[in-house]
This record gives structure tokens, C-alpha cells and sequence, in this order.
């Protein structure tokens, strides 16, 4: 009987999201899935599984805050832990969206135009491909369901034995196809995004050729969505403004805002990776560039960088103020350095932005644990704050901002054409590629400055030539390190060069020394490239169906 | 004068040796003898004699012409010849045939608390309370065990209706309170009753009192908070820092402490940006750069210094708490009306200064005959509420659970000072103290957060008797609560971490409007030696409809909690705010009982109930049960047994159901808009969002009523001419169909999963409650009255082939305690089983090897050390993985029990009420925090630690303090967590004088009786924290102690006036 019939509150139903606003509406909790809701573990920046398992940085900090962040440092991680468990979550999340966007789309009312259901379908299946780009390289084999299956329907006893690549290049490739070039929405996904993240998914499963004449097209016709034609910005510091988000050279990023009533639309990914105390951001001290990340932006005679890793030698490793309070006297490193070291790291007696010089172990949470420098490249400046451009985050300090996180940008496809011309292409053009993303951070105007002076030895040059491919691909790699370090790229370069091995463990070599604490014993295994799939999965689901990671 | 004698017997025809009879307004008095003979001078005319020995009514006899007065007294007991009130009926428990227990009133008031649910700890058994001692907490009241995987809390009746909550009602006002436990006694509620039924009922006042009954009674106490824990003086901090850096190979340096062999107690932890400062300071210099304002971080300036004493933190943060109730009670009747008004004030201030609760209420319950066989009535109270600066979820109970003041007490290191220099709060923005905040500061703030509860709830009655013996029942009830608060949060800049430079602020506030409407009929009659008793009814409700808003945001131009409101908030988030239609049911229900002499018994109940909660498929569940009783004693063959007085033996088997654990939208595929979860800046603004859809809640149209099978078996005896009665009951409760959130395959992604009909449950356990009553001598009265239950709670299916509660996992900095795991109780604890520490270097090489050798007898563990945790490898295969976890141990008691023992002597009583809870385990995490150096290294550390393991004390469970947070040390949850948490708690001793009659009638008194009582006088426990009880934030999560609030001595006077 009608009594006991009570209408639930304050929620839709499905029927209600048929029409064109309802579509885009769902579509939208698509996008906003990018910013995994403020996820630390699984958020657009992969600062803790891409830049910290990549040696970049540790989790930093204080040993008993974020303590499930401790085995992807130590590279113990195993099935039961939270940290992939919510990757994965997360991720699936991401896809689910889609599908549903892609479902609703079936039901669409008549009055929906097609033109329109072509472009958000087309725009969901952007999203849903970054979400299995994502699941790929973390996991490989994870189940694949798309819009045609659901509950009750199936979706329980799909097994994770399809290859992924096929249908996320199919996801992109239709994307690319419908999307269209510009938008008065500059976040949405374009045709040129949809472009650059099928060559990277080519560029992943070395299919060169492909990838080659993707990235040719993309280099001399490709905008944003917002209209600019592709071209590094004059400035490498100027990418980390708020002011230039979704710039020439922003391909796709997720889009963070203030002011919307929910830090979840800011970068909350980054909360956690702010100066502990002090302004800026006052909490709490994670991600802590590594010494020999720090040592790796060491630079010769010629301002090339050490391609043979002798960087990490004694008469080459940066000095640092590891052990010295900020009370006590240090003086700066001296020798060459790349200038981007200090727009990436900050570190004692170099200004911190526009806060003024770091001051050392008083700006750092556990210097014993963590080691001496600060993460920069998201920080917020004083004028930024002073913008409004940041937000009170969920502990009460300034933590949020607006800096969208970049998933594509330029530099990062321009060294990619240049892995693929090294590979199938010329040398030349990998060269010029090269020095495109160098000769910017020779901008003298951009250098940190300190008492009207560069505040280090600051010396950079441009590659005279690759002699040979093995040359090339060392420089090239090199340059990705440098260019893109501390942006969550790190490890799933490694990996897909298969120098993971090597790299992590000279890393760990080196940095477990001098913070035995947080590193000491502390391995990489090959099969730590993957993540293990989630236990609580698998005991949901069954062995039979889900088949875990090998090592695992 | 004239004499006037007789003699004092029982029910049985016994004499009662030892009555006191008194003549009413005079000083004459006597005791009865052996026999029960008295003879007593009495005025010529008139007078009144009242004659009260313990144990039975108090008898008022108006005297005429007559010399000899004879009279039988009843007993007054929780014994057999009371009435039952069973909400829809009043029983005699003589007749009944199901579980049923009460509690005296008396027993609701011995010891003042928030909410009168308190005080049934250890008076019922089967029913199991836990609470904590804030003002206002909430509790986890159980009967019979824990039937599903939430919602287990009993139906709560107030004279007739449901309600929510029982803390508006004041002990003093109530007249009886009846547990009804098994499904023949709770089945007339069906669907709601699988978690038992507690009906309380209001004074109502006597038809031809002739006479208006006032009385006053008011209570008066302190809590003393008692003593912390033992934490290290600074010194033994500084010293034990350096042991943990030392035996982690670390460099001897530390932001307070300096560097160096020996660490230097700091004379300043923060001067400015400067730590650990040793040597004076230019303290006027200093003064002028002071600032704790702001504007910006970069501005604080704070001069703190050392305090080499010692601060002990919990003595700072608590204070003196105070309790006081006063209530008024009117109570009268005419020819054809009766009424009862109460008048009442209860205010408790708790041992933390932002906590308090409120309550001030007015009952005024009436009824009147309009015809000879109309009657009419109403119960109403309006009540104001007001529960204060409670922490923790779940009403207050989850506040064990959390990171809160009380933990803060002991996170907090003794060298730092409460203020700084100049009058601002200290704390561990000195670097190196971890990142606590300062406890006592956000105590003070909290005492700037209000709110205001106005709840008017009761119910109209009409009462119509046809036919001799035949009654119609019509009652609306409702309850209306309106809502409102707020909330500050204040600039942090004492921590290292919470620095928020602004004022937050936040309001809210909404109403709620529950109803029910219950029509009844019930026909009793005796046909010679033939008994029935009919009843019949249907009830509607709305459990409560009703909105809530919500506004908030920040920085305040001027922190003056007078001018801050959402209008002068520099940062105001939007605005929110959220519909309630409630729950809907619909029920139908009836009740026989067939009596044939008394001797046979026979129960049936059925009732049919809908719920909106379900679809329509399911909607409507059918739940009966039969029981029957068997008095022995009318027996002829038991005539013989003379020690025998009553005895009657009961059986019951029925079902019962609940759908307390099922959210009201279940059925429904749903969408939602919310800014956080599905907004997204698509434009690019910076500046807001465009709002999105998400899919939030997948349905499950066919889900349905949770059923529990009870069967029961009892006695009820009463020995020795009533001088010992015994009620035991052996029972079993079966659920099945429990309703539970089966998690569903990730790839569907994050909309919530709908409960679905798959675990079972088992419950079993004895009642028992024995009450002995008699004299000492001639003078001396005394009743025991022992209640004691032994529980079993195991979850027997979970369904999906799942063996454990995917979706109850709570952590704690990284600790797992708790997994919900098939053949064990609810909220189990789970983790490795600690055998001892690494002794040797010996057995850490043999740890540390690569490669397992099953059955090794040192298995390969991760993070092996000295001094460190060896875990036990149940599975044998040679190596610590995940799979040796297991067991730990149950926070479900195995028997609880409480023993009340009252002595009479003249116009002194005594009563002493003792506590107990047996076999259950705590896990006390607050240790992590304690005990180990890296979890926030600098905080606290307890005294516990000195007793370390060290190569020089290796007979200890306690690991090696060092920097070290891995696998083999405190970062994994272990049974080095687990502690016993068996307690036997002296819970009330209490004295009363009870003034002579003759005394207080000059006094124009009717009665008057002073008291004064210790409540939680001694805990006898090997449990290590600060309280035994821990609650929790579910039934699936419960008795983990981080930062529990103690029960501590509390001391009461009291004052009882009838004028």
C-alpha cells in the first residue's frame, strides 16, 4: 500500500538523466573522477607510485605519518595493502563513470542530438582509456568491462585474461576521430589530447612507426582545446602557475579549482606535500626529493648532464645540509648545476618561491627520516595565496590550490617523438626535439635568483649532436628525468625501458646510507614493477577468476 | 489510649517476624516478634497504623473501633507476583510464559547519570551495557547477544510507543521498567523486536488518592577524574630518546636535546623559529616580538619554555566533575481521574572542561473516566536538551576509538609547559615533540560550542470497555525534536602540524516529526477454572520525518565569538541541507493465552509488519511464536516439599525480525549531485565548478526481513516461603537472512552496494537472576539480588563465500585489529600472534634467511631484529606472511554479572552494587603511541617503556625502543595489543537514613530520607589502560582503546522529601 511507499531524498533517478543536461552532467562526474576525490595514494599526479617508486623522492615526513605509504618507499608491498588496494578502487571508479556516461547514452531521449551523443560518447571513452592506461601499467591484467555489462549482468565474473592495449588504443582512437579541435570548455579532452595519448600508448608497447607519425602530426598541428597552438611556454618555472593553467603547453590536465565548497575540485592529491609548520601550506612534510635525484641534476664542463651516473661520486654529489640545523652555518654546493634542480627541489639557502630562502632542517618535519629537501614544483607562491588562490584543506591549513596537475604536456611529447625517432626516425630530429626541452631551461631569465645573482652555479647546455642510437636514448631518457622529474613519470619510464632493476636499486644503494631509517634494507625486485591486484578482490570474486601478479 | 494487637503474615499465611508498625504522626512504634505478633498503644480515636518490613509493601491501615488488626503483606520485589507491563498489555509475571525482567525504579536512581539506559548495567540479565563515562555518551545496549551485523539495539517503548532515545526521560519519573528478552515475550512488537524490548512507563498517579503527593528528590555529587597514566618525567623522555637512537644506529642528535653522547635538557623549547634553547633570554626583548595571532604563519612568534618538573597532562586537562538532579514529582487522583506531574533538572559538568549535558523536563501524565467505561488519557513531556562537548561517533561511544583529548594527555611530552611565556598555548610547535595538539587548548575552545534540543513527545489515549472484560485502545503518540548548533574551531598555533591561522565556524540545525498510531482490543476472562486473555491491534508509524541545514566557513574578521556568524565569515562554504521522509511501518498483530487453573499455560503471538525499508516484493513479514508454562508446584506430587513455594517451568520457540541494519533507500538505483564527488571545473575557471551525476547506490529490490529464531527454556522458583527466588533461562537466538552490504566487484565502481539477505548468526547464553531476602537477627534486613548472563556470540555465515566482513576494516596508523571472521564473535581481533622477542643474534640470522624451510623452527620473518617481535607461523610453511594471522581474542564478554546487596538496620539501609564482565579481551592501540618511539617520535612516552627489552633485560614482552616501525616491530597488529579486559568494578555503596515518621511528620513531612553514596569505588583489573569498559563505533567495531574516557570516582548526596 501506498503508506509504506517513501520516496528516497535528495538523489535521482536513472529516467531523470536520459536528456542532453543529464548526459553531460554524468559526464562531468566523469572528468571529476581525474581528481580522484582528493586521494592521495591514487591522485592524477602519481606522486607516490610514479615519482616516489621512481627514486625521484620518499614518502618523507614523520616514519609514523602515512605509515601505509611506507612499503611502496621499501618497495614491500603486498596484496593486503591499502595503498594499490584504493589505485585500483579508484581507477575502477574512473572506468565506471564512463561506462555509465556510455550507458545513459543508450537510453537517450530523441530530442538528443547525435552530433552530441557522438561527442560525449567519444569524450567518455577519453576518460574511460586514461583509466585502463592507468590500470594497465599498474596492474597489467585486470578485468576489462565496458558499458554493456553491469550488475546482475555478468560484471561479477569477468576474468582479468584480456590484453588492454587493444581497447584502450580503440577508446583513444575514437576519441581522436570525433572529438573536436577546440572547445569554449578548455578542460575537456580534445582531438590533439585524444592524439597524444594514442601515441603514448603506442610509444608504451614500442609500436614506433605508429607512434612516429602520430607525434609528426601532433608536433605541427596540434592545439589545445582552448585554441593555443602547441609550443613550450618561454619560462620552465612558469608551467607551475596557476595563472598559466591550461597553456599552450598543457595537452591535458585535470582541471582544480577553489572556491567550489569541496577540496575534492582542488589538487587535494597534494595535501599532504606542503612544509610541515610553516607557510607554505603548513602541512605535512611528504615527498621528499631523494639525494640522488638531487645528485642527478649535477652537470659537466659543458652543461651536459652525467650520463654515465657518476653523478652519485663523491666529487660530484651535491652538498648537502643533511645533520646541520638551520642554526648552525652551511654553505651551498658550488659546482654546476641544471637550473631546473631549483625549480624542482627545494633545498637549504635557494629561495623557496616567494617565501624566502628555505631555511634547512627547521622547514623540514624529520630530517634523520626524510633528508633535507622540500618537494617544489606544486607549491603555491605567497602571491598565489594571496590570490585566493588556495583553499583550507582538511586538517585546517592552506593545502589546496588551483594548479591544475598535468596528465600530457608538451616537453613530455616532444622527448616521446624523440624516443620514437631515435627508434624508427632520425637522430637529427631527436636531437632537435632534445634541445627544444633543454634550450628552454637555458632561459637565463629564469633562473632562481639571490641577491640579484643566480642563487647557484647554473650551467646548462644543448646537445651538439647523438653520435649513436645507444647515445641518444641515454641523453633522451636523461632528459625525461630531469624535465619531468617529481611529476609522477619516473617509475613507468623505468619500467617500460626496462632499466628498473638497475636504477631503483643504484637509488636505494645510495639514499638507504644516509636515511637507514626510512630505506635501510630495503630492495627492488622485477616483480614489484606491478602491483599485486587487491586481496579483498580476489577473496570477493575467486581465484579462479581474478589470477593475481606473479610474486605476489 | 487504647491497645491494639495482631499479628503480620505473608502471602503464605507465615508470620513476618520483625515488621515495623508504626502509628502515623506519632512517636509510637514497635517491631512484630518471632511469630509476627505485635500489640501496640494506640490514640482513642482514629489514626492510622503503617506497618513496612523489607521486602514487602508498606501497608497504611486507617484505624476505627478495632483491637485487633491482622495484616498480610505483599511482597515487593523483582519477584514473582509483580506485574509485567509488556506495552500493549500488563501481565502478571505469575502468568507469563516468556523471558521477561524488570527493574526497580530505585535502582534507576541509585547512581545519577545522563541517561537512565546506564544504570540497567548488571540489573537484567541478558542484557549487556557499555558505555563511557561522558555526559550525554550513549550506549551499547544489548539483550540476548548481538543478532545481526548492525542494528541490534533494542526497541524502546515509552509508555506505549516507540521511540529513538531515552535520555529525555527522567529516572525519577518513571514507574516501571520491563525487559522483554525471548520471542514469546517480545514477538507481540514482531519486527522490531529481534533485539529485545525495553518498555518503560511513566508514574501515573492513583485513582482516589484523596490526597496530592508531593515529593522532592535531589542529588548532589563530584567526580574526582583520578589519575592518568604514568608517563615519563623529561629527563627519562630525553634520556629513553636517546636509547632509541641509539640502538637504531642513528645519529645522537635531536632538534631539543642537542647533539652528544648525553642529551641536554633544553632551558627554552622554542624561542621564535629557535629549538631547544639552553641559557637564559632577553625576556622583554622577547615579549615585544611575542604573536599568536597572526595574520599569517610566518608571524607566530612564541616563547616557550621547558618544563623540567614535568607537566602531567591529564591533571591539566581534567578538573573536578559535578553532577546535580533535582525533581519534583505531583501525584493524585479523584473519583475518576489520576495524574502525575514531574518536574525535573538534571545537570552533569564532566571531568573535560567542554562537556556537559542538560536536561530539563516537565511530564505531566493525566487520564480521566468520562463515562464508567470511557476513559481518556495523554503522557507528555516537553524536554530541553543539551548534551555538550561529546567526542566520538556513534553518540559519543566511538570516542575510545579516537585520537582525542584524552589521548592527547598522553601523547603530550612532560617537558612541555600548558602556556607558553606569556599566557598563549604551548605545545609541539617546539620542534621535535611530535604533532599533538594541545588538549587542555581545545578544551577551553570547545566550551564555545552550544547546542539546544527541544523534544515534546507523548502520546492520547482513549479506553473504551464495551462489554465487561472486553477493551478497546485507540493511542496516537508522536515526538517532536527541533535542533540547533554550532560549532567553533579555533586558530591552532601551538602544533606542529594543525596550524590554521583563522577562526572556522559552523551552524546547523532542523527539526524531526515521528508519529505512531496503535488501536487495540483485548478480552480477559475466567471461565472457572478456564483463563483467557485476548488481545488484538494494529499500529502505524513514521519513525520521523523532518530537514536539516547546514552552513559553515571561516576567518572571521575578529575571533570575538560575539560577533562571529555565517553572515560575518570572510569564506562561507554553500550552504547544505537534507530531507528525511522516514520509515514507514504497518502492523497487525494478536495474542492469545490459555490458562487452565493457573497450572497449565499456553502463549501464541503473531504479528504481521511492513516496512518501507523493503520492496515491494518483500515488504511484509510474518513472525509468530508459542510458548507455554508449567507450575509444578500446584502439583500434588510436589505438595510434599514444603521448601517449594512456587515453582513453574516455561518453554518458548518463536521468531522475531529486524530491519534496523538496512539504509531506507535499498531498493532504489539512485544518482546524486554533490559538489565534492561528482563537480568538476570543466571551464576552467579557478573559481567553481559545474555540477555533475553520479551513480551513488545500486538497489536490490528484494531484500528482506531479518528473522532470529528463538527457543527458550526457563524457571521461575521461589524457595523458602519466598526467602529465595530463582529465574534461570537457557536460550538460543538463530538469525538468519542477516542483512549485509555484500561488497560488490570494484569495476562497477564507487556507488554504495545494496544489503542483501545472506549471513547467519548465533546466540546462546544463560540468565540468571537469584534473589535471597531475610534477617539477620531481629533487626537486621538483607536482600542479594545476583544477576548474571554467560553469552556466546558467533557470526556462522557471511554469505558470497566470504569468511570475514570485507567492508569493516578500521585502522589505526596502520594497525588492522579487528576482523568480523566466520566461527567468531562480532568485532574479533585479528593479527599475528606474538611468541616473544628475538633473544639472540642467532635467531634474528635464522629470521632473516631468504629461503623458508617449512617447520624451520625459527620461521623467515620480515624485519627481524633483537629485541623485536618473533610471530608465531601457524601454517608452518617456514615464513611470516599474512596468512599466520589469526584470532586474538573477542571484546564480547563471556559473562557479565552484577550482585546488589542491601542491608536494613532501623531506619539505615545499605547497598552495595558491584560489576562484572568476564573473558573479554581489549585491544588497547594506545599503546602504539606510548610504547614506541617512531609513531610521531618526540610524543609521550609511557613509563612501561622502562622495562624494554635491552640485552640486559630480556625477560619482558616489551620490544626494544628504537626508531624502527616495521613489520617485526608495532606496525603490525599483534597480540601484543591484545590485554585482558576482565574487570570486577565496586560500581555503588550507599547509605541512607530514612528520618522517623513520628520525626517527620512534625516536620510536616510525610517522608524524608537522606543519602550519600561513593559510585565506582574500586576496579579490580589486570587491563593496562585507563578503563576496562571500551565501547565503540559498531557492533563490528568495538573494544579498541586509544583514547577511552575512564569511569572514575564520583561521590553523591542526596535528599528524598514527601510532604
Amino acid at each position: 500500500d501506498s503508506f509504506l511507499e517513501v520516496p528516497p531524498t535528495g538523489t535521482l533517478s536513472k529516467d531523470q538523466l536520459t536528456g542532453l543536461p543529464g548526459l553531460e552532467g554524468s559526464l562531468i562526474a566523469a572528468y571529476a573522477q581525474l581528481s580522484a576525490l582528493s586521494q592521495t595514494h591514487s591522485g592524477p599526479s602519481n606522486w607516490l607510485i610514479g615519482s616516489i617508486r621512481g627514486g625521484d623522492a620518499n614518502k618523507g615526513t614523520d616514519p609514523g605519518d602515512g605509515t601505509e605509504m611506507i612499503p611502496i618507499q621499501r618497495y614491500e608491498y603486498v596484496s593486503t595493502d591499502q595503498v594499490a588496494g584504493n589505485v585500483y578502487a579508484s581507477y575502477f571508479d574512473g572506468v565506471a563513470r564512463a561506462n555509465s556516461v556510455l550507458s545513459l547514452l543508450k537510453e537517450a531521449q530523441a530530442s538528443v542530438k547525435d552530433a552530441d551523443k557522438a561527442r560525449i560518447s567519444a569524450e567518455a571513452r577519453f576518460i574511460r582509456a586514461h583509466f585502463y592506461f592507468q590500470l594497465k601499467r599498474n596492474f597489467n591484467m585486470v578485468p576489462y568491462v565496458d558499458e554493456n555489462i553491469g550488475v546482475g549482468n555478468g560484471i561479477e565474473k569477468v576474468k582479468n585474461d584480456t590484453d588492454l592495449w587493444p581497447k584502450i588504443e580503440a577508446d583513444f582512437k575514437a576519441a581522436y576521430d570525433v572529438l573536436p579541435e577546440t572547445s569554449s570548455s578548455v578542460g575537456r579532452a580534445n582531438k590533439w589530447a585524444a592524439a597524444s595519448y594514442l601515441a603514448k600508448t603506442y610509444l608504451y608497447q614500442k609500436k614506433y612507426a605508429e607512434a612516429k607519425a602520430l607525434f609528426d602530426l601532433i608536433i605541427a598541428n596540434g592545439k589545445t582545446t582552448g585554441g593555443r597552438k602547441y609550443a613550450l611556454l618561454p619560462k620552465y618555472s612558469d608551467l607551475y602557475r596557476v595563472a598559466n593553467d591550461n597553456n599552450s603547453e598543457s595537452i591535458f590536465a585535470v582541471q582544480a579549482t577553489v572556491k567550489s565548497g569541496s577540496g575534492n575540485n582542488a589538487n587535494g592529491d597534494l595535501q599532504l606535500n606542503f612544509i610541515q609548520g610553516v607557510d607554505p601550506g603548513t602541512c605535512c612534510g611528504f615527498f621528499q626529493p631523494s639525494f640522488e635525484f638531487v645528485n642527478s641534476f649535477r652537470t659537466d664542463a659543458n652543461g651536459l648532464p652525467l650520463l654515465d651516473n657518476s653523478y652519485n661520486a663523491p666529487a660530484n654529489a651535491v652538498k648537502t645540509d643533511m645533520g646541520i640545523k638551520s642554526d648552525q652555518p652551511f654553505t651551498l654546493d658550488a659546482g654546476p648545476l641544471d637550473p631546473r634542480l631549483d625549480h624542482s627541489i627545494g633545498r637549504r639557502g635557494i629561495p623557496f618561491l616567494d617565501w624566502g630562502p628555505h631555511t634547512g632542517a627547521s622547514m623540514i618535519r624529520n630530517q634523520p627520516n626524510g633528508g633535507p629537501y622540500s618537494p617544489k614544483k606544486y607549491i603555491f607562491t605567497k602571491a598565489e595565496k594571496a590570490a585566493g588562490l588556495t583553499e583550507t584543506g582538511g586538517w585546517g591549513h592552506q593545502t589546496y590550490n588551483a594548479y591544475n596537475v598535468t596528465i600530457i604536456r608538451f616537453a613530455d611529447v616532444l622527448l616521446m617523438a624523440a624516443e620514437a625517432e631515435i627508434e624508427v626516425g632520425s637522430l637529427a630530429k631527436a636531437l632537435e626535439y632534445t634541445n627544444m626541452v633543454r634550450g628552454r631551461a637555458t632561459n637565463a631569465s629564469d633562473f632562481v635568483m639571490l641577491n640579484g645573482a643566480p642563487a647557484a652555479n647554473y650551467k646548462i647546455g644543448l646537445y651538439s649532436s647523438f653520435p649513436t642510437k645507444e647515445y641518444a636514448r641515454a641523453a633522451v631518457r636523461f632528459e625525461r628525468r630531469i624535465e619531468l622529474g617529481m611529476e609522477g613519470y619516473r617509475f613507468y619510464d623505468l619500467v617500460r625501458w626496462g632499466e628498473d632493476v638497475e636504477a631503483i636499486n643504484r637509488y636505494l644503494k645510495y639514499d638507504q646510507v644516509l636515511l637507514p631509517g626510512a630505506l635501510g634494507g630495503a630492495v627492488y625486485t622485477a616483480n614489484k614493477a606491478l602491483f599485486p591486484l587487491p586481496q579483498s578482490q580476489i577473496d570477493l570474486i575467486g581465484k579462479d577468476i581474478l589470477k593475481q601478479n606473479p610474486g605476489y | 489510649q487504647k491497645s491494639v494487637s495482631g499479628k503480620v503474615s505473608d502471602s503464605k499465611g507465615e508470620g513476618v517476624p520483625g515488621a515495623s508498625i508504626s502509628v502515623k504522626g506519632t512517636t509510637a512504634g514497635t517491631i512484630s516478634d518471632a511469630e509476627g505478633n505485635y500489640k501496640i498503644n494506640v490514640p482513642n480515636a482514629g489514626g492510622t497504623l503503617v506497618i513496612s518490613s523489607i521486602g514487602y509493601k508498606t501497608v497504611e491501615i486507617t484505624l476505627g473501633n478495632q483491637t485487633t488488626v491482622d495484616v498480610t503483606l505483599e511482597d515487593d520485589a523483582a519477584s514473582l507476583d509483580e506485574v509485567v507491563v509488556t506495552g500493549y498489555s500488563v501481565d502478571k509475571r505469575r502468568e507469563s510464559t516468556g523471558a521477561i525482567s524488570t527493574v526497580k525504579t530505585r535502582d534507576l536512581t541509585t547512581v545519577p547519570s545522563a541517561s537512565v539506559e546506564q544504570q540497567l548495567q548488571g540489573r537484567v540479565a541478558g542484557l549487556t551495557v557499555v558505555t563511557t563515562s561522558q555526559p550525554g555518551s550513549g550506549s551499547q545496549i544489548r539483550v540476548r547477544g548481538f543478532g545481526a551485523f548492525g542494528g541490534n539495539a533494542p526497541l524502546m517503548i515509552v509508555d506505549g510507543f516507540p521511540v529513538g532515545d531515552v535520555n529525555y526521560l527522567n529516572p525519577e519519573d518513571i514507574e516501571s521498567t520491563t525487559v522483554l528478552k525471548d520471542a514469546s515475550a517480545a514477538s507481540i512488537y514482531g519486527a522490531r523486536a529481534a533485539n529485545g524490548v525495553i518498555v518503560y512507563t511513566t508514574k501515573k498517579g492513583k485513582k482516589n488518592a484523596k490526597k496530592l503527593n508531593v515529593t522532592y528528590d535531589g542529588v548532589f555529587g563530584f567526580t574526582d577524574p583520578g589519575q592518568g597514566q604514568k608517563m615519563m618525567n623529561p629527563q627519562d623522555q630525553a634520556e629513553w630518546t636517546w636509547t632509541a637512537l641509539r640502538n637504531s644506529g642513528a645519529p645522537l642528535t635531536h632538534p631539543q636535546y642537542g647533539s652528544g653522547a648525553t642529551p641536554i635538557i633544553p632551558d627554552y623549547l622554542k624561542v621564535g623559529n629557535r629549538s631547544g634553547v639552553v641559557g637564559t633570554i632577553d625576556i622583554e626583548a622577547e615579549r615585544a616580538k611575542y604573536n599568536i595571532t597572526g595574520p599569517t604563519i610566518g608571524d607566530y612568534y612564541q616563547v616557550i619554555k621547558a618544563n623540567k618538573a614535568g607537566t602531567d597532562w591529564y591533571k591539566e586537562l581534567t578538573q573536578t566533575g559535578t553532577i546535580q538532579r533535582h525533581s519534583l514529582g505531583f501525584e493524585g487522583g479523584g473519583d475518576a481521574s489520576r495524574f502525575f506531574v514531574g518536574l525535573s533538572l538534571q545537570d552533569q559538568q564532566g571531568i573535560l572542561a567542554s562537556q556537559r549535558a542538560k536536561r530539563i523536563a516537565m511530564r505531566v501524565n493525566t487520564e480521566f473516566d468520562l463515562f464508567k467505561n470511557v476513559r481518556i488519557g495523554e503522557n507528555i513531556q516537553l524536554t530541553f536538551l543539551q548534551i555538550l562537548g561529546r567526542q566520538g561517533g556513534n553518540n559519543g561511544l566511538q570516542s575510545s576509538q579516537d585520537e582525542n583529548d584524552i589521548l592527547g594527555a598522553f601523547r603530550s611530552p612532560t617537558i612541555i609547559p600548558v602556556r607558553d611565556e606569556f599566557g598563549g598555548w604551548a605545545g609541539t610547535t617546539a620542534l621535535g615533540f611530535g604533532q599533538g595538539s594541545n588538549p587542555v587548548a581545545n578544551q577551553q575552545a570547545g566550551k564555545l560550542n552550544k547546542n539546544y534540543n527541544a523534544l515534546a513527545s507523548g502520546n492520547f489515549y482513549i479506553e473504551v470497555d464495551p462489554i465487561k472484560d472486553l477493551t478497546l485502545r485507540s493511542s496516537i503518540g508522536g515526538t517532536f525534536n527541533n535542533f540547533y548548533g554550532w560549532g567553533y574551531g579555533r586558530p591552532i598555533y601551538e602544533t606542529l602540524e594543525n596550524k590554521s591561522v583563522v577562526w572556522s565556524y559552523n551552524e546547523s540545525g532542523g527539526f524531526r516529526l515521528g508519529w505512531t498510531f496503535t488501536n487495540t482490543a483485548t478480552y480477559k476472562k475466567k471461565f472457572g477454572a478456564h483463563g483467557i486473555d485476548l488481545l488484538v491491534g494494529q499500529e502505524a508509524l513514521n519513525t520521523g520525518f523532518g530537514k536539516d541545514m547546514r552552513a559553515d566557513g571561516r576567518a572571521p574578521f575578529s575571533g570575538d565569538p560575539n560577533y562571529i556568524t555565517i553572515s560575518t565569515l570572510d569564506i562561507r562554504n554553500p550552504a547544505t541541507s537534507v530531507k528525511d521522509n522516514g520509515i514507514t511501518f504497518n502492523s497487525y498483530f494478536g495474542r492469545a493465552i490459555y490458562s487452565f487453573k493457573d497450572r497449565y499455560i499456553i502463549t501464541g503471538v503473531i504479528r504481521r509488519d511492513g516496512s518501507s525499508r523493503f520492496g515491494q516484493n518483500n515488504r511484509y513479514g510474518v513472525f509468530p511464536a508459542v510458548s507455554a508454562a508449567w507450575r509444578l508446584s500446584d502439583e500434588s506430587f510436589m505438595k510434599g516439599l514444603a521448601w517449594v513455594t512456587d515453582l513453574k517451568v516455561r518453554g518458548g520457540y518463536g521468531t522475531m525480525g529486524n530491519s534496523n541494519n538496512v539504509a531506507p533507500a535499498n531498493q532504489f538505483n539512485l544518482y546524486e549531485q554533490n559538489v565534492g564527488t561528482s563537480g568538476y571545473d570543466i571551464n576552467g575557471t579557478n573559481g567553481g565548478i559545474v555540477g555533475g551525476f553520479r551513480q551513488s547506490r545500486i538497489g536490490n529490490p528484494n531484500a528482506k526481513w531479518e528473522t532470529s529464531i528463538t527457543k527458550n527454556i526457563g524457571i521461575d522458583g521461589s524457595f523458602l516461603k519466598g526467602k529465595l527466588d530463582v529465574i534461570l533461562d537457557l536460550w538460543q537466538k538463530d538469525t538468519k537472512d542477516l542483512l549485509y552490504t555484500l561488497p560488490i566487484t570494484q569495476t562497477v565502481g564507487s556507488a554504495t552496494a545494496p544489503s542483501v539477505n545472506v549471513g547467519t548468526m548465533v546466540n546462546k547464553g544463560i540468565d540468571i537472576q537469584v534473589i535471597t531476602r531475610g534477617k539477620f537477627g531481629a533487626e537486621v534486613g538483607y536482600e542479594f539480588d545476583v544477576t548474571g548472563s554467560f553469552l556466546d556470540n558467533k557470526i556462522t555465515q557471511i554469505g558470497g563465500g566470504l569468511t570475514y566482513l570485507l567492508d569493516v576494516n578500521p585502522g589505526f596508523r596502520g594497525v588492522n585489529p579487528i576482523r568480523n571472521q566466520l566461527g567468531y564473535s562480532l568485532s574479533s581481533f585479528y593479527g599475528y600472534q606474538v611468541v616473544g622477542l628475538f633473544q639472540t643474534q642467532e635467531e634474528v640470522n635464522e629470521a632473516l634467511k631468504p629461503t623458508a624451510t617449512p617447520g624451520a623452527a625459527i620461521p623467515t620473518q620480515t624485519g627481524a631484529g633483537l629485541g623485536r617481535f618473533r610471530y608465531a607461523d601457524l601454517n608452518g610453511d617456514g615464513t611470516i606472511t599474512a596468512d599466520d594471522r589469526t584470532y586474538l581474542g573477542s571484546p564480547v564478554a563471556k559473562f557479565t554479572g552484577g550482585l546488589n546487596f542491601r542491608l536494613t538496620y532501623k531506619n539505615f539501609d545499605l547497598l552495595a552494587y558491584f560489576y562484572t564482565s568476564i573473558g573479554n579481551k581489549i585491544y588497547n592501540i594506545s599503546k602504539r603511541f606510548t610504547d614506541f618511539y617512531p609513531l610521531f617520535a618526540g610524543s609521550a612516552i609511557s613509563e612501561r617503556v622502562k622495562d624494554s627489552w635491552t640485552p640486559e633485560n630480556r625477560d619482558t614482552n616489551i620490544p626494544r625502543f628504537e626508531q624502527n616501525d616495521g613489520f617485526s616491530t608495532g606496525s603490525q597488529s599483534s597480540s601484543f595489543y591484545v590485554e585482558d579486559g576482565s574487570y570486577l568494578r565496586f560500581q555503588n555503596l550507599s547509605i541512607g537514613y530514612n528520618f522517623p515518621t513520628t520525626l517527620a511528620n512534625k516536620m510536616k513531612l510525610s517522608r524524608l530520607r537522606v543519602h550519600a553514596a561513593v559510585n565506582n569505588l574500586l576496579t579490580v583489573t589486570k587491563y593496562g589502560g585507563l578503563d576496562p569498559q571500551v565501547a565503540g563505533a559498531a557492533d563490528t567495531n568495538f573494544g579498541v582503546d586509544l583514547g577511552n574516557f575512564p569511569m572514575t570516582r564520583q561521590v553523591t548526596f542526596g535528599l528524598n522529601v514527601g510532604f
